[in-house]
């Protein structure tokens, strides 16, 4: 979709000559997010890293008294279980992290060496046919599609993985493809060919380089909404199963007792929100300042 | 000018005149058509991707269903009647020519035919979706008209800070909390059940639409609030000032209208996203739907359920992505549709 | 910024342009003005150019003859626009209604964008006919096919009901001219109405312009940095430069004796294609940047023959240095006029 947009400039008839105060010192546009995102994303795994080091209780260890509030011996208070919810919560950090970057980074790779075989493949009919299964696949909502596969393979979050590795791929291919196609008519290409550079060489000297960026951008978006599917698959009880600490498996344990005790629901789900708003700040930083740079 | 081609009569006009530049615009009517024969492609490669779906992927739906010790009559009985008794590209256009007679086969554990059960839960699906999408630019559209036209400085930046957010917001979570209080503490919404009928399923649908408001509405009201922005920008607000154009009209034709594209072409492709949310929610809000029947059909394993399903959200994401571009070019001439 | 000798009165002048100054208001004290002192006339059926690069302030003075200044937060702050016992300096938006588009037309500066994309051109047309009065379906189309008629748009019927993105940029350009002239209005204000187009469609745009003027006796206000363009289809010029006109008077008169040296520049600066060779010249330095003019003249620093006393006190304000030929430069003398 393109608007036109021309014809604009002439605002003030003194295009750029109006002074912007302290422009040379400005911070660059989208610093403030990226550091308030990454100083929010270190604090988490810190506590991650800490708090089950330094816990004296262990996560499947009840202390035989459920639902206690927060107090200040049980900060998060205690779930039905009687468990220590301020151990579990930060104790499915490094858990739910981590699978959700298994699950980016699976896709990510296969996505890309995918994308690219398209860009640079001879087939005709392999290009035809490979490119309508990555629309046909990008059509479903990935978490429709993920509960599916899920279906046939059993619920846990080994599955989860699987099940984002044969899905989520298609998304990243499609990316690659687009872009590597924009690079293969880039001028500097036609030069190395011309130069009598290897195939492989231009290969994984220009191309890969360049289309791997524009495919971690998206990543990095990606590792947000893998997050929340992650968490929402295990909410539906088809991810991580009991005892595991993860946090929509909490926020589902607590679900039937919400009335009573809200303390096992909504800490899982801040911890939850603050690892998706820590990178959506340092997502929406970068691109800011990517875009300040080009302006 | 060498071999004659027939022209339409614009482009005869334009070539009289003596200044056409380069090849005519496609026409409204013919961007949609050439779209819509797109998605029918897309919707094909959906059929076969939700066909491929149980029979390629690693695992066995039988054993899955079964359990690997079952007698091997009772396997072969549920082969046939999944129809994998027979080679793929057979079973292919069985499963491709029953769908066209409606036919997507039956549910392993009732035997209630899959149309049948689409036909009463699709509808609470679909009317979950209108609701989110009225809802949601009901909201959205006089609020990023307000905030474009008072000028507040600052603005963007809250807005970006509230879209960051409003992205990572797990909605189950949302629902939960937004649940609690309406439903229990303030006791304005029902916190189960369902009526199919029209004004009345309204009270069962407002909270959970609402839920995905919370996501949809700083995005898109941030996307709208820019294009209005730059529409403001634009000459031909001029012009409509000079030829004395006022109040409604001139907010339709001259701000809104020219800027609503890219919210209208971003909604319909978040509204799929959505669509997924949605098998959370009406789980969560308990709302006979399709979704949660899809769930339902994962934990007993019914195969030909799943697969009926997944197809039906298929389709549903590619007609939605199709609206969402044939309005926005019927909106807006300039939209060009790939 | 004086005004005593005061410009172009002449018993034609339909507008008078008096001290105007226009800027923007950012804080409560802190004013960024963009024009000040533009002094001129626009007389009867005549093409007046307003010439100068782009941040000299021709842009805003044009917005200020159809009142669009407050939709790009500006305004005037002092100085008077006189057209026919109305002063369009301190109208407010209602006074504005009956005057802009009725009786001062306005052709936007892109072809691209100045057309409202959502609507046909019949319905563009309309608006400009009706003017929220209530007429007949039949009786505005049967106008707005005369209108189209009028600037040479063959089969009006099928362009009537196109929208502008199917149109050519000459096309588009010719139905807003049909638009700006619906209510044969006094006045045309063409703010570069050629941008972006061929250069066979700028001539082709040019002519119906002054096609128009003579045929329904309007004054065109012709906005361009342009200058081989003014010369062609103007009668008379103003010469603009960081907010100031430095130089009013007849084509001819400023082609033969130019009186100002940035007129002088601007003339050398013209591309000559038809001497093989010749060297490009620039005009050197920069416009001084708006906020930032210096004391004095504010050619000065890029002047060839500045002298001790022009980077020094007020802006010079335009004096007649000779009959109906204005110039704001305190040394015409070494230019080869005659000063006084």
């Amino acid at each position: 979709m393109t608007l036109v947009g021309a014809g604009t400039a002439d605002w003030f008839d003194v295009e750029g000559t109006v002074p912007t105060p302290k422009k040379a010192r400005r911070l660059k546009d989208g610093t403030v997010g990226l550091v308030v995102g990454l100083v929010m994303l270190i604090l988490l795994l810190i506590m991650g890293l800490l708090v089950p080091l330094l816990s004296p209780y262990t996560i499947e260890q009840s202390i035989d008294m459920p639902f206690l509030p927060p107090s200040s011996t049980f900060w998060f208070g205690t779930d039905g279980l009687g468990r220590d919810v301020f151990l579990r919560v930060f104790d499915a950090v490094y858990l739910d992290l981590g699978v959700a970057l298994l699950g980016v980074m699976i896709p990510f790779a296969i996505g890309t060496i995918v994308g690219i075989g398209l860009a640079v493949g001879r087939s005709k009919v392999l290009n035809a046919i490979v490119g309508s299964i990555i629309d046909g696949i990008n059509a479903f909502p990935l978490l429709v599609l993920a509960i599916a596969l899920i279906a046939l393979l059993g619920p846990g979050l080994q599955s989860v993985v699987i099940a984002l590795s044969l899905t989520n791929w298609a998304r990243y291919a499609r990316l690659a493809r687009t872009r590597a196609m924009v690079v293969k008519q880039q001028g500097y290409i036609e030069a190395a060919q011309t130069l009598g550079y290897s195939k492989p060489r231009i290969l994984f000297k220009h191309l890969v380089p360049n289309v791997s960026s524009e495919t971690t951008a998206y990543a990095l978006s990606d590792l947000i909404l893998v997050i929340l599917l992650i968490a929402g698959l295990s909410f539906l009880g088809l991810g991580a199963q009991p005892p595991t600490a993860e946090w929509g498996a909490m926020i589902s344990d607590g679900r039937p007792t919400f009335q009573i005790a809200w303390w096992p629901v909504i800490f899982p789900g801040l911890a939850l929100c603050w690892a998706g708003v820590s990178l959506s700040f340092i997502a929406e930083g970068l691109t800011r300042r990517e875009r300040d740079v080009k302006s | 000018m060498t071999a004659p081609t027939p022209t339409t009569d614009a482009e005869s006009a334009l070539k009289e005149s003596g200044h056409g530049d380069g090849p005519r615009p496609q026409s409204t009517g013919e961007k949609i058509l050439r779209r819509t024969g797109r998605a029918i492609i897309v919707a094909f490669w959906v059929m076969v991707v939700a066909f491929m779906l149980i029979r390629l992927s690693p695992g066995d739906p039988v054993t899955a269903a079964l359990g690997g010790d079952a007698a091997p009559e009772t396997v072969e009985a549920l082969r046939k009647t999944l129809g994998l008794d027979v080679d793929p590209l057979t079973q292919f256009w069985q499963y491709f020519t029953g769908l066209f007679q409606g036919d997507l086969g039956a549910s392993l554990i009732s035997g209630i035919p899959v149309t049948e059960m689409l036909r009463t839960n699709l509808p609470v699906t679909l009317w979950l979706i209108l609701t989110t999408v009225v809802m949601t630019l009901v909201i959205s559209i006089p609020l990023a008209m307000f905030i474009a036209l008072a000028r507040i400085p600052g603005l963007p930046y809250v807005f970006r800070t509230l879209t960051a957010i409003g992205l990572a917001l797990p909605s189950f979570l949302v629902a939960l909390i937004l649940l609690y209080q309406f439903g229990l503490v303030w006791g304005i919404a029902p916190i189960f059940g369902y009526d199919p009928t029209f004004p009345a399923n309204m009270q069962y649908l407002w909270l959970p639409a609402l839920v995905n408001c919370v996501v949809l509405v700083p995005v898109l009201s941030r996307v709208l609030y820019s294009s209005i922005l730059d529409t403001l920008d634009e000459e031909f607000v001029e012009t409509g000032v000079i030829r004395g154009v006022r109040s409604f009209r001139f907010f339709w034709f001259y701000v809104l209208r020219p800027s609503l594209a890219p919210t209208v072409v971003l909604l319909s492709y978040m509204m799929g996203v959505m669509v997924g949310s949605t098998v959370i929610l009406e789980i969560i809000f308990a709302l006979p739907g399709i979704g949660r029947e899809l769930v339902t059909a994962v934990t007993m394993r019914d195969y030909p359920v799943v697969q009926g399903i997944i197809l039906v959200f298929g389709i549903l994401v590619v007609f939605l992505s199709l609206l969402g571009d044939i309005v926005a070019s019927i909106l807006d001439p300039r939209v060009k549709l790939t | 910024m004086s005004a005593n000798p005061v410009p172009g009165v002449s018993p034609d002048s339909l507008v008078e342009i008096r001290d105007l100054v226009i800027g923007i208001q950012r804080t409560r004290k802190d004013r960024l003005i963009i024009v000040d002192s533009a002094n001129f006339d626009i007389r009867r059926a005549e093409t007046l150019g307003l010439v100068g690069e782009s941040g000299s302030g021709k842009t805003m003075v044009c917005r200020s003859l159809i009142g669009t200044l407050k939709r790009r937060s500006a305004s005037i702050f002092a100085g008077s626009i006189i057209f026919d016992g109305l002063d369009l300096a301190n109208l407010d938006e209602r006074q504005w209604r009956p005057v802009r588009g009725n009786r001062i037309g306005y052709v936007p500066q892109s072809a691209l964008t100045g057309p409202n994309p959502v609507m046909t051109v019949g319905k563009q047309l309309g608006e400009a006919v009706r003017r929220n009065r209530k007429r007949k379906d039949k009786d505005v189309r049967k106008r707005g096919m005369e209108l189209l008629d009028l600037v040479h748009i063959r089969r009006p019927e099928v362009v009537y009901d196109q929208y502008p993105f199917q149109l050519s940029g000459g096309m588009r350009q010719r139905v807003m001219i049909a638009a700006a002239i619906a209510q044969d209005p006094d006045i045309v204000v063409a703010d570069e109405p050629t941008t972006g187009l061929d250069v066979t469609v700028q001539a082709e745009i040019m002519k119906l312009l002054q096609e128009i003027r003579s045929e329904f006796n309007m004054s065109v206000v012709l906005v361009s940095h342009d200058l081989a363009l003014i010369d062609e289809v103007c009668d008379r010029l103003v010469v603009m430069h960081a907010g100031t006109c430095v130089e009013v008077g007849t084509v001819p008169d400023v082609a033969s004796t130019p009186l100002h040296p940035y007129t002088i520049a601007l003339n050398r600066s013209r591309i000559d294609i038809a001497t093989p060779g010749a060297p490009l010249v620039t005009i050197k330095g920069n416009p001084p940047a708006v906020g930032e003019w210096p004391p004095g003249c504010r050619f000065a620093e890029r002047c060839d023959l500045v002298q001790e006393d022009c980077a020094v006190g007020r802006n010079p304000a335009l004096v007649e240095v000779r009959p109906a030929h204005w110039s704001a430069c305190l040394h015409t003398e070494l230019l080869g006029g005659s000063h006084g």
